[in-house]
């Protein structure tokens, strides 16, 4: 009972948040306002890609991410490092949560119906195999971001709300990053990679991807992952230093 | 019982200390409700399009930089805090002191408004620094941000009866706990018309005319969008009759929500008893 | 006046009586079904000003509930008590500035700050003037050893010293009853004697009722004169602690100094056998049965010596809890 209450609240308020996403970019569009080139049906693309990710990672990332401060804090992490498999693998594949569902299917959803029903033309099937490479991309940061912030929790014990703070500054991904101001563009392209997850998948669904942004995002994802893999070697140089 | 000065003094001090031991997540949960400065992005550029008739991109500089202040104001976890106590017991530890639990989660929540300062006025100090416009003016709307000493005042004022009205629409969904289990689950279904009725991510005096009418008679523009044009727009966007009309709502919700809240927690009392406290 | 008077205490736990999973809950929700269990039986009991109760009985026997309804944290379903003269579960101001519960499992200091300012909360929240409590504290530490803890985070504090804080917090305004369940749960010997002696000491000072749940028979038997016990909601047993021995220790214990060794077989004949080793055995004997037993084990065997004894009270309480299925949490 618990459990389907709970799954229909998180239905609800996935519901909510999609809409009040729309809300937001019908009231940021309901006028001549141009954003840059993107028409209002176009980010609606980057909303349901950003729905999309965010469901994948409540699924696939959110709930391994949170073990891994747990573990630190009881300190578990010591069994985890006597196993025979390699502790990052273990640490990041251990769970799957159903919370993420609702959202994945209301992204998946809105995607298809705006590139379907809304877009003039509607969009080339081929777009979305293409969109695949981009994807992945995407997910990869995210999950190589939060593996870095969630190592840090080996000396910060306390800071188990770091990724809460990184997701947060992530949804500037339901608008595409062309809608920022110069600032916040570099910003969002050069710290915090937020164009590569929602703009550039977004850009190849609608057939205008560019190669270079592609081939970025790759680079970046990879500078990414190979990053939170040296950072967690030396955070585990660190822990069994200290705790012995 | 209400609390005395003397309780009200001893609570804070102790609840600042304890806040200024948890400064560092307190930082990253400022990190975490930096939305307004997102949105303030978004809305610079679209007023620059001078789309939107009154709200240029120092408006709404301004208007999000309001924003932040009043989101760092009225920051509220209650319903956390309660359904902890509630769980774990430790209500019926409270329940054995002469004051009611309300004035602790009250003061609590003062403690750590007063630990976010530092980290809120440095992000005001980078959004000013990213907008130099907001303060000084640009060419198509020349002019310093100064707004009237009264009306920084009562957006002062306006901004705590703000955490009040918050504070009390989460305290009485908080009071479920008595009969449920998981009522923070709850939370999210008060924090979806919040972020999009509060004016957090749309400015609310840019929809409809007509749109603006219903929003207004919910409590949640009063949270965020009314203290913040208190002190971003210019005087003639915030006539008297809207802030006494704004006034009389935010107090009226207020009252409103105290009440409902004390009726649930007497009635949730005797259901705590009941079930063995 | 008493300090505590309950006529017909009586508490009645409503039950939902709900099978696992969706289905149940639905048939639940359309016909609510549920089931009564009595935690606490009419349970009559006075305490006077001053005096010291020690209040046993197996985990489940309605302790807690009992103490819940003399603090007004649970309404009782019948039965009259008054606290003070007030009545608990109105919870009013003056009567919750006179009394204290102190639970050995919960703590009510804040965690993450030093227990002295968790001291200056309940000096406001008590309304004791700051010079006053701070006088209160130093004598509270002096008597408990208590130093530099007071200013240490309550985290970084052992269980004992967190205990000892604990009742500087909970004693602070003097309160004229105290509630004391599981007070000593957990702690090492010397902690536990502190505790012990310290709360002899308040009581002594203030004229203090305490009415005490331990575990340890050690506490009840340094503090306690007075016993009641209480197994499956209802008052067994309401005197002093040496009556609870006459009460419910029905078996004596004979020592024997025997010529030679005799074997177990032989002795079974007169009593349980509790020890035979060589030529000192001891056995348990009915009460009734003693002088029987004695003259027969003197007629039968070669006895250099035989004493008498009852059993310690440790051992009895712990039979007690036992007969009750308690898991016999008890020191030796």
């Amino acid at each position: 009972m618990e459990y389907r209450a709970n799954f229909v609240l998180a239905t609800i308020s996935s519901l909510a948040s999609m809409g009040g996403a729309l809300f937001a970019l019908w009231a940021l569009l309901r006028t001549e306002y141009a954003m840059n080139g993107w028409s209002f049906n176009q980010a609606l693309i980057v909303v349901g890609i950003y729905t999309m990710l965010d469901g994948l990672q409540q699924t696939l990332l959110a709930p391994n991410r949170q073990q891994i401060s747990e573990f630190v804090r009881n300190g578990t992490l010591d069994f985890v490092l006597l196993k025979p498999i390699d502790s990052q693998f273990w640490l990041s594949a251990r769970k799957v949560s159903v919370w993420g569902v609702p959202n994945l299917f209301l992204g998946l959803g809105l995607i298809v119906y705006a590139a379907s029903f809304r877009l003039e033309p509607a969009v080339d099937a081929a777009n979305y195999v293409r969109l695949l490479v981009p994807l992945a991309v995407s997910i990869t940061i995210y999950y190589a971001l939060g593996y870095l912030l969630s190592t840090l929790t080996i000396w910060f014990t306390k800071l188990a709300n770091v990724t809460h703070a990184m997701h947060a500054l992530l949804e500037a991904g339901r608008y595409p990053v062309a809608a920022y101001p110069g600032a916040y563009r570099a910003f969002f392209t050069f710290v915090l990679p937020v164009a590569f997850m929602t703009t550039v998948p977004a850009d190849v669904l609608l057939g205008r991807g560019e190669f270079t942004w592609v081939l970025g995002g790759l680079v970046i994802a990879a500078a990414l992952l190979v990053a939170a893999r040296l950072f967690w070697r030396y955070a585990l140089r660190f822990y069994t230093s200290a705790s012995s | 019982m209400t609390p005395t000065p003397r309780i009200t003094k001893a609570y804070f001090n102790a609840f600042y200390a304890l806040m200024t031991t948890y400064r560092a997540e307190i930082f990253f949960w400022v990190i975490a409700t930096t939305l307004p400065l997102i949105m303030m992005g978004i809305w610079v550029q679209a007023g620059a399009s001078g789309a939107f008739e009154g709200f240029g991109s120092v408006d709404a500089a301004r208007y999000f930089i309001g924003v932040f202040i009043f989101r760092q104001l009225t920051i509220c976890w209650v319903i956390y805090e309660f359904e902890y106590d509630v769980v774990s017991g430790r209500l019926s530890s409270m329940l054995l002191h002469p004051v009611n639990p309300l004035w602790r989660y009250i003061l609590l929540h003062a403690g750590e408004q007063f630990t976010r300062l530092p980290f809120s006025i440095l992000f005001i100090g980078l959004s000013l620094f990213i907008f130099p416009e907001a303060l000084w003016g640009s060419g198509e709307q020349p002019g310093t941000w100064l707004p009237q000493g009264w009306r920084v005042l009562l957006a002062l004022a306006c901004g705590y009866l703000a955490f009040l009205l918050r504070f009390f629409i989460s305290y009485t969904i908080s009071m479920l706990a008595f009969w449920i289990e998981r009522v923070s689950a709850l939370e999210n279904l008060n924090y979806m018309p919040y972020l999009f009725l509060s004016g957090l991510v749309v400015p609310i005096q840019t929809l409809p005319p007509a749109l603006q009418e219903v929003i207004l008679w919910t409590p949640y523009p009063y949270i965020l969008w009314f203290p913040a044009q208190l002190i971003a727009a210019p005087p003639e966007a915030m006539p008297a009759e809207l802030i006494a009309r704004g006034l009389l709502t935010i107090v009226g919700w207020i009252t409103l929500f105290a009440i409902l809240q004390q009726a649930l927690w007497r009635r949730g009392l005797r259901h705590y008893s009941a079930m063995g406290a | 006046m008493p300090a505590i008077r309950t006529q017909g205490l009586t508490k009645t736990y409503r039950v939902a009586d709900k099978k696992p999973g969706f289905v149940g809950t639905v048939k639940h929700f359309i016909k609510r079904r549920h089931r009564e269990i009595q935690a606490v039986k009419a349970v009559d009991l006075t305490i006077e000003p001053g005096e010291v109760v020690g209040f046993l009985g197996p985990n489940g026997a309605g302790k807690t509930t009992t103490l819940k309804m003399l603090t007004g944290l649970v309404h009782p379903t019948a039965g009259a008590v008054s606290v003070l003269g007030h009545e608990p579960f109105k919870r009013k101001a003056e009567l919750l500035k006179q009394i204290t519960l102190v639970m050995g499992n919960k703590q009510q200091m804040i965690w993450d700050l030093p227990p002295m300012d968790s001291l200056h909360v309940n000096a406001a929240v008590y309304g004791i003037e700051e010079k006053e409590a701070m006088r209160r504290v130093e004598v509270f530490a002096e008597l408990l050893g208590l130093d530099e803890e007071l200013t240490q985070p309550v985290r970084k504090l052992s269980l004992g010293q967190r205990m000892k804080c604990e009742l500087v917090a909970a004693l602070l305004h003097h309160p004229k009853v105290l509630f004391l369940d599981e007070p000593t749960l957990g702690l090492d010997l010397n902690a536990q004697t502190a505790v012990r002696s310290f709360l002899k000491q308040y009581n002594e000072e203030q004229q203090a009722s305490i009415l005490l749940t331990s575990h340890y028979m050690a506490d009840i038997t340094a503090l306690c004169p007075r016993v009641v016990v209480i197994h499956e909601g209802a008052l067994l047993y309401d005197g002093s602690l040496e009556g609870v021995v006459q009460r419910f220790a029905p078996l004596r214990e004979v020592k024997l100094d025997l010529a030679a060794p005799v074997e177990d077989a032989v002795l079974n004949r007169f009593g349980e056998i509790e020890a035979n080793e060589g030529r000192v055995a001891r056995l348990l004997v009915q009460r009734e049965a003693l002088t029987d037993a004695v003259g027969r084990v003197l007629a039968e065997l070669d006895v250099e010596d035989l004493t008498v004894t009852d059993p310690p009270i440790e051992d009895v309480i712990a039979r007690l809890f036992d007969s009750g299925n308690n898991k016999g949490e008890t020191t030796p």
